[in-house]
C-alpha cells in the first residue's frame, strides 16, 4: 500500500453529475402529495410580555388548516449547550414573553405559502413592551433589564442520556450572564512581571451571516398508522437533529427517519436545533399531513443563527526579543436572546488558539451575555477568528513597537512538533512552522514588508489552529462496508454532504484501502435509518472522525479478505496484495483470485459471508465524556489543523477603500485525500476571510436587523476575488485516515488577520474593528492625519 | 404576492387605452426587475398589471446626425451596453450600463422601466441627464416631451401621470470638444453604490478652458442631483487641479445625502469630493482629445 | 377552470407546454412548481443572487424576477436541458466536474446557465468579460476560483478546436 492510486488525487466529485444536471435533491425540492405549507409569525418587538394572542380570524381564512401558538408547545425546551449547569432554554414558540425581534410567536399551516402568509396578518398579538437591552456590556450592569428568569431543568437534557454523572439543575441568570469561562495555566502575574514590554488592546468582530445559499428548509411527514415521522431537512448531522426531535416531541428515536438530501451550504449555521424544525414536525403530527417550511432570506438573517459578536481585550507581555511570556484575554460574547453555543464559543476562542504558539502563562476569561437580539452559533472557526484577530493584530503591533519582524516573532514563539500542550493534547503533526515560512515567501515578505507604504501597499500575516473534531456530545462515527458479489463495495456511513465533499473523499479512502477505484464504491450516506452512528460533521471532525471510521472499516474488510484469501491461496496474508477486485501473490501476481471467488469460497466452505468491514472512531479516545467548558481542562482534540496566511493590499487613501491584491493560504491539513476538494475548501476560506475583514457585518438598530438581504449584506462576487495562492504544507497526521485531518475551518481566521495586518502595513493605521469598511478606514486615516 | 389581473398590450395604442382605463388600480409592467420584487414584498399591490414588455415599437436604438439619438423605452440595458453605435458615439452610456445590476437584470430590464422606478441610487439617470436627455411621455390624450432632469420629484416618484407611458429617450448629437465620464463608488465591485456621478465637460477647442460643465449624481439626494454651483465654478475657467478640487468640494456641499447601512451621510459627502474631482479630471482630459 | 387563470404556451428544454396559471406566477414558480423542474433554485427572492438563472431566448435571466406570463411564446432552457437526454454532459458541465467548480451545488445550476449564455454570446471572452458576466451569480462555497477556471478551460478548448 505504498503507492497510492486513489487518495491524494483531484478526482471528480461523486456528487457532481447530480449537482450539475439539476437532479440533486435538496430539501427545497421535496414535494409530497397533500403537502401543506407553514409560515411563522415573528415578534416585531425586542422584549415584551405576550398578554394574549387571538388566532380566530386567521383560523377562519379559507385554506388555513391550523394555527398554533406557544400554548400548544408550552414547556418544550432545547438548546445546543444543554448541560447540568446550563440546561436548555430555547423554545419553538415564545410562551409568555418575546426576547428578540424575529422570535416566533405563532405558526400557520395552510394549503399554500401565500395563504399561510395572508393568515399571519390576521393574527392579533397583544404585547406589553418591556425595556430591551442590546449591548452586552450594558446588559451586565446592575439594574439592566433581565432577559431570562429561572431556567428550569427540563425535558431536553440530552447529556443525561449519555451518562453524565450529575442531574441538571435549575438556575437563574444574574445580570444577564449566560455563562462564564476561566482558563488559566502557568503564573500570569509572574509572567507579566518578567516581561520587558506589555501591551493592552481591544478589538471587535461583529455578528455575521453564514449566508449558505439554500435558505433553511424542512419537510416533515407524520404517518399516523406507524406513528412515524419522515423528515427532509437542512442539517450538519442528522444524528443531532433526530435526537432533538425525539426529545422535544417525545417520538421514539427509531420512529424518526431523516432522509438524505443535499444541503445547500452550512458553514456551521445549520447544526443547532431550530424553532421551525420543531414546529414543522409538530404541525405534521397534529394534522397528519406533510408540512413544508421554507424560510425567506430575511428570516434566515433575522431569526436563524448568525456568528457571535466578540469584544476582546488582550494584554500580552513579551521579552525584548519578542518571546511571549504572559497573556491575559478577556472576551465578551454577545449571545443574543438565548445562549445556544455561546458558552462553547468563548471557550473555543481559547481552545482552538492554544495550539499555535507557546504563550507560557495564560489567563483566558470569558463571559457570554444575553441581549435582546437574535442569537448566535458557530460560523467556520467558532470563536477562533475573533480571538486570532485580537492576538495576531496585537502581535503585529508589538513587532512595530519593538522593531521586530512579525514573521520572526511568530517563528520564535512556535510550539514544537510532539509538544504536549497544557490541556494534554499532543501535537503529533504540526505544519505551522513550514506554513509560516512558505506563506511569507510566497507574498515576498522580505522584499515588501514595511517597504511599500509610499505606494499605499502593504503585506500582513495571520495564523490559526483548528480541532479535528472534539469530545462534545458522543462525537463518534461508525462505518460499514459490504463486499458485493462482483467485488465492488457498498460503503454505508452517515456524513451529510453540504459541499465539503465527504461522499467523494470517503469513497476514495475506502477504495484505496481495498485496491479498488472510486467507481467501485456505491455509497449509502446521510440517512438516519440506513446509516450507523454519525456525529462528526461539525467542529471540523468530518475527515478525522467520519473519514477515520471509514478507513477503519475498509482496513477491517481488507484484513478479512486477506485472511480468507490466505486460506484459499495457502499463502501468508502479508504475502498477498489486493488490486482490481483481486487478491494475488506479491511474488507471483498471476496467482490471483477474484474477490468474487474468495467470497464464494467462504460461503461454500463456511457459514456464510463474513466479508464486510466495520470501523468506528471517536474524536478523542482518551476522554470519557467531554472537556470542561468553564475551566478549559481536559483533552480538546486528537489532531490540529494549521494555517498561516499572508495578504497584500492596496489602500485608496482618499476614499478608504481597500483592495486585496493577493492572498496566500499555507495549510497543514494532513495528507490531502482529494487535492481539488482541499483546494476548494481553502479558496473558499480565503474569500470568506477577506470578506469578513472588509465587508461583512449584521447591522442592527434597536434589535432590528437593518441588512437582512443579499442586496444590503454584501458578499464578494466574481470580480472581487483577488489572486489566491494555496500552498500545501501538510504534515502527516499519524492518527488520521491516510494521514488526513481537518481542513474546513482553520484558514478563515488566519486570512482575516493577514488582511487586517496588511492594511496596517500599507497605511500605518490599525483598525481593530472589522469589517474595515471604506468608511472605517477613511475615518481612521483622518484621525491619523490629525495626530 | 397578491393576485392581480394581467393584460399584455400588443401595441402602444392599446397600452395607452388600457392604462387610461385602469389608471387608478393598474401599474405598467416593463422588464419588472424592480417591480416584481416590490410586488413580492407587498410594498405595492396593484390589482392589475399592463405588460408592455413585448412592444417591439418601443425597442430601438436610432441615430441621426442632426437630431441625435433615440432609445426606445423598452430597449434593454444589455442592448444599450452592447450597441456598437452607443459604444462609438455615447461611450459613457455603455460604460455606465456595465455597472447596472447584473447581466441577467440587464438582459430583461429596460431603460424606461429603470427611469420610471426612480430609484435614487439608479445609474442611468445621471448619465443621461449629463448627456442632456429628454424623454417622451405618451398617453391616449397625446404626448409630451420633458427634460429628464425635470422628471424626478422624490424617492421613487416622477411626474409621470397615471395614464402615461414613457416611450423614448432622446439625446442630442455628441457635442464637439465634450466628454462625459461616469464614476461609481461601492464597497464591493458590483455592490450598492454609495455614490455615483456623471460629469460632462466641454472645453474651448485647443485650450484648457472649460466652456461648459454638468455634474450629476446619484445616491446623495432623493432624486438625481445636479450640482449647479460646482459646475458654474468651472465654466469659462482654466481647469487647474486647485479649481477642480474646489468645485468638487462645492459639489459635496450641494448634496443632501442620508445615512444607511452602506455609508453615513458625512462619508457620502467625502466620497462626493473625491469622485467628482476624479471624474472632472478624467472628463477634462478626454474632452481635450475629443 | 379557475377564471383568474390564463393560458400560456412555452417551450422548455425543447418540449412544448401549455399551462394555465395565475398571472402572479413567476417563471421560477412555473418551472419548479408546475413543471417539476426543480434544478433551478430559489435563494434570495429579491433579484440579487442569481441561483434561479435560466436562459430565455438565448439570454440569461433571473427566473424569480420574470413573470411566467412574460415568457409566453418563448423558449426557456434550464439546467435540466444542458446535458443530452442519454446522459452526456455538456462541455461546460464536464469542465465544472473536472475543475471541482462546485461544492454544495445549490448555486451551480444558476452559474451553469449564466456561463452557458455567455459562452454562446462571446466567442472569446477575456478574464474580465468572464468575471463581469458572472457578477450576477453569488456563491458562498467556492470562492469562485475553480468555477472561473472551468469556464476559462472551455474557452481554451474552443480556441484550440477552432485552430
Amino acid at each position: 500500500m505504498n503507492e497510492r492510486s486513489v487518495v491524494g488525487k483531484p478526482l471528480p466529485r461523486v456528487d457532481g453529475k447530480a449537482k450539475l444536471t439539476g437532479r440533486a435533491k435538496f430539501t427545497t425540492d421535496v414535494v409530497l402529495p397533500g403537502m401543506l405549507h407553514a409560515k411563522l409569525l415573528r415578534s416585531p418587538l425586542p422584549h415584551a410580555k405576550i398578554r394574549s394572542i387571538d388566532t380566530s380570524k386567521a383560523e377562519k381564512l379559507p385554506g388555513v388548516m391550523a394555527v398554533i401558538t406557544g400554548k400548544d408547545t408550552w414547556g418544550i425546551r432545547y438548546g445546543f449547550v444543554d448541560t447540568p449547569n446550563y440546561p436548555a432554554e430555547e423554545r419553538p414558540i415564545a410562551e409568555d414573553k418575546v426576547r428578540f425581534i424575529g422570535e416566533t410567536v405563532a405558526a400557520v399551516a395552510a394549503i399554500d405559502p401565500d395563504t399561510a402568509e395572508d393568515a399571519l396578518d390576521l393574527i392579533e398579538v397583544d404585547y406589553d413592551p418591556l425595556p430591551p437591552i442590546f449591548d452586552p456590556e450594558e446588559a451586565m450592569k446592575d439594574g439592566a433589564p433581565q432577559i431570562h428568569g429561572e431556567i428550569t431543568r427540563n425535558t431536553s437534557c440530552a447529556w443525561e442520556d449519555w451518562g453524565v454523572a450529575r442531574k441538571s439543575h435549575s438556575y437563574t441568570p444574574v445580570n444577564n450572564v449566560a455563562a462564564r469561562v476561566l482558563v488559566t495555566y502557568g503564573d500570569v502575574e509572574k509572567g507579566f512581571a518578567e516581561a520587558d514590554y506589555i501591551r493592552e488592546d481591544r478589538s471587535r468582530s461583529p455578528g455575521t451571516s453564514h449566508m449558505a445559499m439554500e435558505p433553511h428548509t424542512m419537510v416533515a411527514s407524520w404517518d399516523p398508522f406507524e406513528q412515524k415521522l419522515d423528515v427532509w431537512m437542512n442539517h450538519m448531522a442528522w444524528e443531532l437533529k433526530r435526537y432533538w426531535l425525539h426529545k422535544t416531541l417525545d417520538i421514539p428515536l427509531p420512529k424518526i427517519r431523516i432522509h438524505k438530501t443535499y444541503i445547500g451550504g452550512a458553514f456551521g449555521g445549520k447544526a443547532p436545533c431550530f424553532d421551525y424544525e420543531v414546529i414543522c414536525a409538530f404541525l405534521s403530527r397534529k394534522l397528519c399531513k406533510p408540512i413544508k417550511i421554507e424560510l425567506t432570506r430575511e428570516e434566515v438573517f433575522s431569526s436563524c443563527r448568525n456568528s457571535h459578536r466578540f469584544d476582546i481585550s488582550i494584554k500580552t507581555g513579551v521579552k525584548k526579543d519578542g518571546t511571549i511570556v504572559a497573556q491575559h484575554c478577556n472576551v465578551i460574547v454577545d449571545a443574543g436572546a438565548y445562549k445556544c453555543s455561546a458558552p462553547v464559543a468563548m471557550f473555543l476562542s481559547h481552545g482552538m488558539c492554544d495550539c499555535c504558539l507557546d504563550r507560557k502563562n495564560v489567563r483566558h476569561e470569558g463571559v457570554a451575555v444575553y441581549t435582546n437580539k437574535n442569537f448566535n452559533f458557530a460560523r467556520r472557526g467558532h470563536g477562533a477568528p475573533q480571538m486570532r484577530l485580537a492576538a495576531d493584530g496585537q502581535y503585529d503591533q508589538i513587532c512595530e513597537d519593538l522593531g521586530l519582524d512579525p514573521v520572526e516573532f511568530l517563528t520564535k514563539n512556535l510550539r514544537k512538533k510532539g509538544d504536549v500542550i497544557p490541556n494534554g493534547d499532543r501535537l503529533d503533526s504540526y505544519g505551522l512552522p513550514e506554513a509560516i515560512k512558505k506563506s511569507a515567501e510566497a507574498i515576498k515578505w522580505k522584499e515588501k514588508r514595511g517597504k511599500q507604504r509610499d505606494k499605499n501597499r502593504g503585506v500582513g500575516i495571520g495564523i490559526n489552529g483548528m480541532f479535528s473534531g472534539s469530545g462534545y456530545w458522543p462525537f463518534a462515527c461508525t462505518a460499514i462496508i459490504r463486499l458485493n458479489h462482483d467485488g465492488t463495495i457498498t460503503l454505508i456511513e452517515g456524513d451529510c454532504e453540504f459541499g465539503q465533499g465527504p461522499d467523494t473523499t470517503y469513497s476514495q479512502i475506502a477504495a484505496e484501502a481495498l485496491g479498488l477505484t472510486i467507481e467501485d464504491v456505491t455509497l449509502v450516506s446521510s440517512d438516519s435509518e440506513l446509516c450507523p452512528m454519525n456525529y462528526s460533521n461539525f467542529l471540523s471532525g468530518g475527515m478525522f472522525v467520519g473519514g477515520g471510521a471509514v478507513y477503519n472499516a475498509a482496513i477491517d474488510l481488507r484484513e478479512k479478505l486477506l485472511k480468507v484469501a490466505s486460506e484459499v491461496m495457502r499463502a501468508k496474508p502479508e504475502d498477498i496484495e489486493l488490486k482490481d477486485k483481486k487478491a494475488f501473490l506479491k511474488s507471483n501476481p498471476k496467482r490471483a483470485y477474484t474477490f468474487t471467488e474468495i467470497q464464494r469460497y467462504h460461503i461454500q466452505k463456511h457459514l456464510g459471508d463474513p466479508l464486510f468491514g466495520i470501523g468506528y472512531k471517536k474524536a478523542v479516545p482518551e476522554i470519557e465524556f467531554y472537556p470542561s467548558l468553564s475551566k478549559g481542562t481536559g483533552r480538546f482534540t486528537d489532531a490540529y489543523g494549521f494555517t498561516a496566511s499572508t495578504a497584500e493590499v492596496e489602500v485608496d487613501r482618499e476614499t478608504g477603500r481597500i483592495r486585496v491584491l493577493k492572498i496566500v493560504v499555507a495549510e497543514d491539513s494532513g495528507y490531502e485525500i482529494n487535492t481539488a476538494v482541499c483546494r476548494g475548501q481553502l479558496v473558499s476560506q480565503a474569500v470568506q476571510g477577506m470578506s469578513d475583514a472588509l465587508f461583512e457585518e449584521i447591522m442592527d438598530d434597536e434589535g432590528r436587523v437593518l441588512n437582512p438581504n443579499l442586496v444590503d449584506y454584501e458578499i464578494p462576487r466574481a470580480f472581487d476575488v483577488p489572486e489566491i495562492e494555496i500552498i500545501d504544507c501538510s504534515d502527516f497526521e499519524p492518527k488520521g485516515p491516510w494521514g488526513a485531518k481537518e481542513i474546513g475551518e482553520c484558514a478563515r481566521a488566519a486570512v482575516i488577520s493577514a488582511v487586517v495586518n496588511a492594511v496596517y502595513d500599507a497605511t500605518g493605521v490599525r483598525v481593530m474593528r472589522i469589517p474595515v469598511t471604506p468608511e472605517r478606514m477613511f475615518n481612521a486615516l483622518k484621525a491619523q492625519e490629525k495626530k | 404576492m397578491k393576485d392581480f389581473e394581467y393584460f399584455s398590450a400588443s401595441s402602444l395604442q392599446e397600452a395607452c387605452s388600457l392604462i387610461s382605463q385602469y389608471k387608478d388600480v393598474g401599474k405598467v409592467l416593463a422588464g419588472g426587475q424592480s417591480l416584481i420584487t416590490l410586488l413580492r414584498q407587498k410594498l405595492i399591490s396593484p390589482t392589475c398589471l399592463i405588460d408592455i414588455k413585448g412592444l417591439k415599437e418601443l425597442d430601438f436604438i436610432e441615430f441621426d446626425k442632426k437630431s441625435g439619438l433615440r432609445i426606445g423605452a423598452l430597449t434593454t440595458h444589455r442592448a444599450i451596453e452592447k450597441s456598437p453605435l452607443i459604444q462609438e458615439k455615447y461611450n459613457v452610456l455603455s460604460e455606465m450600463e456595465k455597472s447596472v445590476a447584473s447581466v441577467q437584470t440587464r438582459n430583461w430590464g429596460t431603460i424606461g422601466g429603470n427611469l420610471c422606478s426612480a430609484d435614487p441610487i439608479g445609474d442611468p439617470a445621471p448619465s443621461l441627464i449629463a448627456l442632456g436627455a429628454k424623454i417622451k411621455l405618451v398617453s391616449a390624450k397625446g404626448e409630451r416631451a420633458v427634460a429628464l432632469e425635470e422628471f424626478f420629484t422624490d424617492y421613487f416618484t416622477t411626474i409621470i401621470e397615471p395614464d402615461e407611458i414613457l416611450a423614448e429617450i432622446q439625446l442630442p448629437p455628441p457635442a464637439a470638444n465634450t466628454a462625459v465620464e461616469y464614476m461609481k463608488f461601492a464597497t464591493i465591485e458590483a455592490g450598492i453604490k454609495i455614490v455615483s456621478t456623471s460629469v460632462a465637460v466641454t472645453v474651448e477647442a485647443g485650450s484648457d478652458v472649460c466652456k461648459d460643465a454638468k455634474i450629476v449624481m446619484s445616491a446623495v439626494a432623493p432624486i438625481p442631483l445636479i450640482t449647479k454651483k460646482a459646475a458654474e465654478m468651472l465654466k469659462g475657467k482654466k481647469l487647474t487641479d486647485d479649481l477642480i478640487e474646489e468645485a468638487a468640494k462645492m459639489a459635496a456641499s450641494e448634496t443632501d445625502p442620508t445615512t444607511d447601512v452602506h455609508a453615513s451621510a458625512e462619508y457620502r459627502k467625502e466620497i462626493v469630493k473625491v469622485l467628482v474631482k476624479r471624474a472632472i479630471k478624467k472628463a477634462f482630459e478626454k474632452a481635450k482629445k475629443a | 377552470m379557475d377564471s383568474s387563470k390564463k393560458t400560456i404556451n412555452v417551450k422548455v428544454n425543447g418540449e412544448p407546454y401549455e399551462v394555465s396559471i395565475k398571472p402572479k406566477m413567476t417563471l421560477l414558480q412555473l418551472l419548479r412548481n408546475e413543471l417539476g423542474l426543480t434544478g433551478t433554485k430559489q435563494a434570495c427572492m429579491d433579484n440579487s443572487c442569481g441561483a434561479c438563472t435560466v436562459i430565455v431566448n438565448k439570454m440569461a435571466v433571473k427566473a424569480c424576477s420574470v413573470l411566467a406570463m412574460q415568457v409566453n411564446g418563448k423558449e426557456v432552457t434550464t439546467v435540466e436541458g444542458l446535458a443530452s437526454k442519454d446522459g452526456k454532459l455538456s462541455i461546460l458541465q464536464e469542465a465544472f466536474l473536472e475543475h471541482s467548480a462546485f461544492q454544495c451545488g445549490f448555486c451551480s445550476p444558476g452559474k451553469l446557465m449564466s456561463s452557458t449564455a455567455m459562452l454562446e454570446e462571446l466567442e472569446n471572452p477575456t478574464e474580465e468579460d468572464i468575471r463581469r458576466d458572472m457578477e450576477g451569480n453569488l456563491c458562498r462555497c467556492t470562492g469562485y476560483v475553480q468555477y472561473l477556471e472551468a469556464i476559462k478551460e472551455v474557452v481554451r478548448q474552443r480556441k484550440e478546436g477552432s485552430k
